[in-house]
């Protein structure tokens, strides 16, 4: 099974994280892989949303960005920021928001909004949608490289909360149920219900606890014995490398 | 209907304008050349997400304060002129989000002077502006009703908003086909509204399905007739964005120095946006990026 990418692990664990029936929030990339891959298999009836306003699209060609047309072909409803983050993720029924990140600390939160490197400070993207997601959808999954330098102790900017402080959702105020999964191309890490603190969950096939330990920033909680996790199936192999995402745009790299 | 050199030159400096474009699809890109070719200065910009309409007015000098839920340029890059002003501090600028900024203007488009909100909360973004620019627009409250925790956020009315839209009647009834970000709250917020159409039709036309009203023409105070106006970013059935003149952006915005070769060769060197295309490599690019019709890009 050596033939099979990191990535295909990774959006086959997002896949698993979406049940039938529920709606997501997906950026591009591979959460919007991993959303077509539940879609295709366990989920038919999942609900993709994109922030700019657009329900359950069906794109054919590959899209640059969410302002990409290519994004909403063939979706079902077009609206707005106001429909999509407000009467759906401000409401409190959008179970799952998938986020990137610069930088994911133990904690979950997250920063999208700058690097301090040396000392001098460089400005990325901001929140956009992000910290609405962060703050509001059910359950907030992040798909990102796994680096020491992105999973440090504590974010350099927090820009979407998760159990900021170690705290508990409620005791922060946040409607939504916060991070969930830290997917990463070496592992899954999910987060302890009483320390709120990222717990190792899998590791992936060919991946070392002492390879993942060295390149996490954080003290990672580790459970006595770690499984795997689960590979892809073959049908969800075909699936991703024929129909969901053919070129490897998104599957050929790690985002 | 007037041109956007008329409209610009009824702008003063100083002014809150508003910008319809998200990232890399239907930014005004007529308004903001034009902004700049008559040196507009310390505007007050709002955005939900900046692309590179923004960026432009940034990189030429003419922004004085930036209040922005994000910014970016898809695949293409970051948006380096917002990015070096604020790491330089040449600006002041306010980081909120999508969806606080789509409230801000709900607010403002409803007559209220303020909207709760649950995100912000327990975050650097409501800690910065707290102590910034932005400490008189928000305060932390309780719902009088349930005791619950809320951000309270001023209601945001900019002077004048600018929406790019495919059709539009001389009326200024307007249609805006795929996703609209928050387009109709930021237009119906603003004191004036101006939209910029790729294409006018008969009232007629509107008339034959008025469902597709998204700003009717009560709330406009004028249309300027521009197609490809909002080159070389995408509208949705009308043209996809042209890859090859953002990657040129791109490369000249990175570098301080030759940002302003970009803005006097496309901006300050053409007298109008009919002008820029032609300098943009004219009919044969345009071609090339017309959608197509059951795609829409």
């Amino acid at each position: 099974m050596s033939d099979i990418r990191a990535t295909e692990i990774m959006a086959a664990a997002g896949a698993r994280e979406m049940k039938d029936g529920e709606i997501v929030v997906v950026g591009i990339g591979l959460p919007q892989v991993a959303c077509f891959l539940a879609k295709s298999t366990h989920a038919p009836a999942l609900t993709p949303l994109l922030e700019i306003g657009v329900a359950n699209m069906r794109p054919k060609d590959t899209p640059v960005g969410l302002a990409d047309s290519r994004i909403f072909y063939r979706a079902t409803c077009w609206s707005g920021f106001l429909d999509v983050m407000g009467m759906n993720l401000h409401r409190g029924i959008v179970d799952t928001g998938f986020l990137g990140a610069l930088e994911v600390d133990r904690f979950g939160n997250i920063n999208t909004t700058l690097s301090r490197e040396g000392g001098k400070v460089r400005y990325f993207n901001g929140s956009a949608g992000g910290n609405d997601v962060a703050s509001l959808a059910k359950r907030v999954i992040v798909i990102m490289r796994h680096e020491k330098r992105k999973l440090p102790i504590a974010v350099s900017y927090l820009t979407s909360p998760g159990f900021v402080g170690g705290k508990a959702r409620e005791e922060l105020s946040l409607r939504g149920g916060g991070p969930h999964r830290i997917i990463t191309d070496k592992a899954v890490m999910g987060f302890d219900r009483e320390s709120h603190s990222a717990s190792l969950l899998s590791l992936h096939e060919g991946v070392s606890l002492e390879d993942v330990l060295a390149n996490t920033g954080f003290p990672l909680q580790v459970p006595d014995s770690v499984p795997k996790t689960p590979l892809p199936t073959p049908e969800e192999l075909r699936l991703l490398r024929e129909e969901i995402d053919p070129k490897g745009v998104y599957l050929g790299a790690v985002g | 209907m007037r041109t956007a050199a008329e409209v610009v030159g009824s702008i003063p400096d100083g002014s809150h304008i508003a910008l319809g474009g998200f990232a890399i699809a239907r930014n005004v890109i007529t308004v903001v050349h034009e902004l700049i070719r008559q040196g507009k200065r310390d505007l007050t910009v709002s955005q939900g997400v900046a692309g590179l309409d923004t960026d432009l007015l940034v990189g030429a000098g003419a922004v004085k304060h930036l209040i922005i839920g994000g910014g970016s340029l898809d695949r293409f890059g970051p948006v380096h002129c917002i990015n070096r002003a604020r790491e330089t501090g040449s600006l002041l600028w306010e980081d909120w989000t999508s969806l606080s900024l789509c409230f801000r203007y709900l607010a403002g488009a409803l007559g209220l002077s303020f909207i709760p909100i649950k995100s912000l909360i327990a975050s650097e973004i409501l800690d910065r502006l707290e102590r910034g620019t932005g400490a008189d627009d928000v305060k932390r409250m309780q719902c009088p009703f349930t005791g619950e925790n809320y951000v309270a956020m001023r209601a945001l009315q900019p002077d004048i908003s600018f929406v790019h839209v495919q059709v539009a009647d001389a009326e200024g009834n307007c249609r805006i086909d795929g996703p609209r970000w928050e387009n109709e709250e930021q237009a119906k917020a603003a004191k004036r509204l101006i939209v910029i159409a790729e294409e006018i039709v008969r009232t007629d036309v509107i008339r034959e399905e008025p469902e597709r009203t998204i700003l009717p023409a009560h709330r406009v105070e004028a249309v300027i007739h521009q197609p490809w106006g909002a080159h070389p970013t995408a509208v949705f059935g009308r043209y996809d964005y042209d890859a090859a003149h953002l990657k040129l952006y791109i490369e000249h915005s990175k570098r301080s120095e030759k940002i302003g070769d970009y803005i006097d060769t496309y901006i300050r060197g053409t007298k109008d946006h009919w002008d820029y295309l032609e300098r943009s490599g004219g009919l044969a690019i345009l071609e090339s990026l017309k959608a197509e019709r059951i795609l829409g890009y």
